[in-house]
């Protein structure tokens, strides 16, 4: 079934999300790019303002900096949502009759309007490709800008302006409650509120406190913080010196990854032009405010990524979590109080200071404000990391941005939230990604990992894959979760290697659920989720898989066999050549053969083939054949 | 004692002094003023220990001791240096220099260190490095790391993890060593060694080859890829090729999914596997000139596309 | 650097965006190349090294070449920008030395971006 687009319900959709809190009758999208901005667009916008306001139009009308549209030799270009027009080489002297035509009595000013140009350019424009089309950048707002190894940079990108406003204009007080009011919640996964959690740590007495910042991204499938942390490192620590102010600590870890190196390589840089900048350390812009900051590398283990593991691994411990309370904003690092943060979350700090709650939440949904950061990988045509508004639809996602699946194959789902997380399928494509809708599911939106599968993915082997990770990557304190991710891991390898029988999938999720009840730690509370999650929405799969013993889509090897359909086989040879174990035999143009006994299951002639003349059959198939 | 020293510094009262405390000491002492001088000198005649400076105009220290190493690993080699900082002297060691000698030097400290010099050749020399030994310039620097990190609260990780840098793996030996010098008991240093997987007790080859077992390598195929390393490199997982060459491991998720299937060689990233993508990759790190290498790229590129 | 004031920022931020204004500092061009993992994997450094011998075979002073970190679409990296005065920045994909060679020529030296290897004109909104 191929997806079709409707691209006008997409466009509202996107700018109904933006206007979801505010109420703006229209929103004027001023293009701020270098040409526009050469071309005078950053008077344009205030007399602008100053004329909106004049008419009293500031409360029912917006104006919006947006980025490059493509358009610079018409510059200043800018387009009115939701009426859709789009004017061109918008001067200062023209915007009192450019406001009254279009704002007042409604018609578009046709002066100014777009004239197609008679000879197209061959090169496509941002609003053209759907993959830049819908993205929102905050979190990355740097990206692709500036050299991130260089302060100024940073500085010239308006960096260090909200540590200064936070630290020489506010009170902490009021930096959580700018914080609060705008609803940012923790990117990390388990989304609770930032200001929330600094508020509880603020309010707790205590000379020694800690600030920390969670690098240590262990989900597989995710790598937004190791692109921040290599490509806006200045932003986390911004974001960072902001915390500390808000809950009066003095110290602060930055907990990375140790393979990440680059990512270490141009924090450290920037940690040490902060210092020579005064940016770290006594007396930071002469507010009586200190903060030393380090980076703490980690030793390879996911379940540091939970907080209370992450403190322990600091102290130089076997990185084990602890049972809560007490929660760490009362007894963390060291059992100081400490707020431990996800770096994409201190990235958007020194946004939300220096343009304030309101602006934070006109993108989002009413629970889950701003905008998010995806990793998006598998089986779509364009693989990266994207950020946009929450609240946008996962088929957006996945087929605008994403550009659909890799060689026109079928979508079967998306895996979201890592280990901890599951596999969302295609009956459910359609709901707006926010924390809730996630959850509801059975995955989570975890650090924004968003893995996609097509029909060459087995889900049951999917489901193992995570337990593999963690069953392995359990710390061994509690035993629930090192005892039964085992034993349910171990049911599964019986299910995909041909010994399953029909009533394990009950006890699947019966064990599934008690470990989800008894579990010390976050890791292995959501350890069950891929395969509790499979079932819901793949349980034909466990039973073909259990009763048939076929894996259809070919990738448990002992419950498959592969064949060539002698109608469509064309005698090309392409898979002869591909195969390892070289069982293909067969003259040139007549159809080939498998030989069974020697084919090993590789897939290899499977994804060779052009004509899609390999089937693939139960293993019963094999011994049917009588070669 | 006696034995063969090579002596090369840009400094003839370098030379000089060097020459006089060791012939005294009865070693045979030969001098070159340079490192293309003190290559020549190397290939034609065999020195027990080669002592050199790192700064010399023309060809310099580090690219001496490579030079000489490449030639002959086995070659005893230490290092006087004016300029001890922590990055040559780290470079140097991990060319497996023995030893280094700061200077000024008074004679005592030169007798010494070429004696402890001499004696470590020996132990080495003509069979397998002994057991649980280190060069002396390792075990220094491992306890100048010590010392630095010493009085820092929670330090055990950040030491073990330079030491094994500096090492290359955490031995017994070296994790009672740090466990001695932090005053921490070596158990608890053993079982932070043994949860974290970045650490590890078994030596490295030269390069180490991490696979990414992520999810979106996992989906695009990464065992494949896997399995051809195996074959090619004739080692499991977490093994060591036989000529020490390569070491195999795998890692959670090296987070560059977008490059899926993906993996490291030391610090270099190769993205979009494909099995003939993944052995030509360690080709550029050791010559494909032993037997199971040739083999294992002619099979890929018999099966290849 | 001295321990930064507030209007130190303010003063740092104009004077850097004079002299990395094309017009203002009168370069002709400024070329960003994406050196995150993805784009040093796939030999970003390569591409640089290209363009930059280009431009100094060619005895150029008035290109700002500079790198950033990655520019989102880790699967066509190597990629690079180019801006030149007047026109939107156009952002190259899947590049190789010769491909940025030719780009120096045709685009930068003279002003026609070379289409077959163009991914998109323009940049991304962030607010």
């Amino acid at each position: 079934m191929r997806y079709k687009r409707d691209e006008r319900y997409k466009r509202n959709e996107r700018y109904n999300a933006i206007n979801a809190m505010n109420n703006f009758r229209a929103n004027i999208m001023l293009c701020a790019g270098t040409g526009c901005v050469a071309s005078g667009a950053t008077n344009v916008k205030s007399v602008l303002e100053d004329e909106l306001k004049k008419k009293g139009l500031e409360d029912e009308i917006k104006v919006v900096l947006t980025g490059c549209n493509g358009y610079c030799a018409k510059g200043p270009v800018m387009s009115v949502y939701p009426d859709d027009i789009f004017y061109q080489s918008v001067t200062t002297e023209e915007i009192p009759k450019l406001v009254e035509e279009h704002f007042l009595k409604g018609r578009p000013y046709e002066k100014l309007m777009f004239k197609e140009p008679e000879k197209k350019s061959a090169v496509p424009l941002m609003k053209d490709i759907p993959f830049f089309k819908y993205q929102v950048l905050r979190v990355l707002r740097n990206k692709g800008l500036i050299d991130p190894e260089k302060i100024e940079e940073y500085i010239a990108r308006d960096g260090y302006q909200a540590a200064a406003k936070a630290l020489t204009q506010m009170t902490p007080e009021d930096v959580i409650n700018v914080i609060k009011d705008s609803g940012i919640r923790g990117r990390g996964g388990a989304g609770f509120p930032t200001g929330m959690k600094w508020e509880f740590c603020s309010k707790v007495r205590s000379d020694v406190k800690f600030m920390l910042c969670n690098g240590d991204e262990g989900d597989p499938g995710a790598f937004m913080d190791r692109s921040v942390m290599e490509a806006d490192p200045h932003a986390v620590i911004e974001g960072m010196i902001i915390g500390a102010r808000a809950i009066g600590s003095h110290n602060g870890y930055i907990y990375v990854r140790a393979e990440y190196p680059l990512a270490v390589k141009r924090l450290q840089l920037a940690i040490d032009q902060c210092y020579e900048a005064g940016l770290l350390g006594k007396n930071i812009f002469d507010s009586g405010f200190d903060f030393d900051l380090e980076i703490y590398q980690g030793a390879g283990a996911f379940v540091c990524g939970e907080e209370t593991a992450l403190m322990r691994s600091i102290e130089g411990k076997r990185g084990m979590p602890r049972p809560r309370p007490p929660f760490p904003a009362h007894k963390g690092l060291w059992d100081k109080p400490s707020v431990l943060n996800n770096v994409e979350t201190l990235a958007q700090i020194p946004l939300i200071i220096m343009n304030g709650a309101d602006w934070y939440k006109s993108l989002g949904t009413e629970k889950s404000t701003g905008t998010k950061v995806f990793a998006l990988t598998g089986a779509v045509n364009n693989i990266g990391l994207i950020e946009v508004p929450m609240g946008t639809p996962l088929k957006t996602i996945i087929f605008d941005i994403g550009g659909g699946i890799k060689k026109g194959r079928k979508f079967k789902a998306v895996q979201m939230g890592g280990p901890s997380g599951g596999c969302i399928p295609e009956s459910l494509i359609d709901i707006p990604v926010t924390y809730e809708d996630v959850v509801k599911t059975g995955a989570i939106m975890g650090s924004g990992g968003m893995v996609v599968m097509d029909d060459n993915n087995c889900m049951v082997s999917t489901a193992k894959f995570f337990l593999e990770f963690t069953a392995d990557e359990s710390c061994g304190k509690c035993v629930p979760c090192r005892v039964g991710t085992r034993i349910l891991l171990d049911m599964l390898i019986d299910i995909t290697e041909g010994r399953g029988k029909e009533s394990d999938i009950e006890p699947l999720e019966d064990l599934g659920r008690d470990i989800i009840a008894a579990s010390l730690c976050g890791l292995g509370q959501t350890a069950p989720n891929p395969i509790l999650t499979t079932i819901r929405y793949f349980k034909d799969e466990y039973e073909s898989h259990i009763k048939d013993k076929w894996c259809k889509a070919g990738v448990c090897r002992s419950l498959c066999t592969f064949m060539i359909d002698e109608k469509t086989c064309t005698g090309c040879g392409a898979c002869m050549r591909a195969c390892p174990a070289k069982a293909i035999t067969g003259e040139k143009k007549k159809p080939h053969n498998i030989m069974q006994e020697v084919c090993v299951r590789c897939r290899s002639c499977y994804e060779t083939c052009k004509f899609n003349s390999i089937r693939i059959l139960p293993a019963s198939a094999r011994e049917k054949v009588i070669w | 004692m006696s034995g063969s020293v090579l002596v090369v510094d840009d400094e003839l009262v370098v030379i000089k002094s060097c020459e006089r405390i060791l012939t005294a000491e009865g070693y045979n002492v030969d001098s070159a003023s340079g490192g293309a001088e003190a290559l020549r000198k190397t290939e034609k005649t065999s020195y027990d220990l080669v002592l050199t400076d790192l700064k010399m105009p023309g060809m310099d220290g580090l690219t001496l001791i490579k030079l000489i190493k490449r030639a002959n690993p086995a070659q005893g080699i230490v290092v006087i240096t004016g300029y001890p900082t922590q990055e040559t002297i780290k470079e140097a060691l991990e060319m497996g220099i023995i030893d280094y000698v700061p200077k000024p030097f008074t004679p005592a400290v030169l007798t010494d260190v070429t004696r402890r010099a001499f004696q470590w050749i020996k132990g080495t020399v003509g069979g397998e490095k002994p057991k649980d030994e280190f060069p002396p310039a390792m075990i220094a620097e491992l306890d100048r790391v010590i010392r630095e990190y010493k009085n820092k609260p929670g330090c055990a990780i950040p030491v073990l993890q330079r030491a094994q840098e500096i090492v290359g793996y955490l031995p017994p030996l070296i994790q009672k060593r740090i466990a001695k010098g932090l005053n921490i008991s070596p158990a608890e240093i053993h079982s932070i060694v043994s949860f974290y997987s970045f650490f590890t007790m078994k030596p490295r080859g030269d390069h180490t080859v991490r696979v990414c077992l992520g999810t979106a390598c996992y989906v695009k195929g990464i065992e494949t890829i896997i399995a051809k390393l195996k074959d090619t490199l004739m080692i499991d997982v977490g093994g060591i090729t036989a000529d020490k060459k390569f070491s195999l491991e795998t890692v959670r998720c090296l987070g560059a999914c977008g490059l899926a299937p993906v993996m490291v060689i030391d610090h270099d990233t190769y993205g979009s596997l494909t099995q003939k993508k993944a052995v030509d990759a360690l080709g550029n790190y050791a010559s494909l000139q032993t037997a199971e290498m040739s083999e294992g790229d002619e099979s890929a590129a018999g099966k290849g596309d | 650097m001295t321990r930064l004031t507030i209007e130190d920022l303010l003063k740092i931020k104009e004077k850097h965006q004079a002299e990395f204004n094309l017009r203002e500092g009168g370069y002709r061009a400024k070329v960003t190349v994406h050196m995150g993992t993805c784009g040093i994997a796939a030999g970003a450094r390569a591409v640089m090294t290209a363009l930059m011998d280009e431009i100094s075979n060619a005895g150029i002073k008035d290109v700002i070449v500079t790198t950033s970190g990655c520019a989102g679409l880790c699967a066509r990296e190597p990629m690079a920008t180019v801006e030149i005065i007047n026109q939107p920045p156009v952002k190259y994909c899947d590049l190789n030395e010769e491909q940025i060679k030719q780009i120096f020529k045709e685009h930068i030296m003279a002003g026609t971006p070379v289409e077959k290897y163009v991914l998109v004109a323009g940049c991304e909104t962030t607010y």
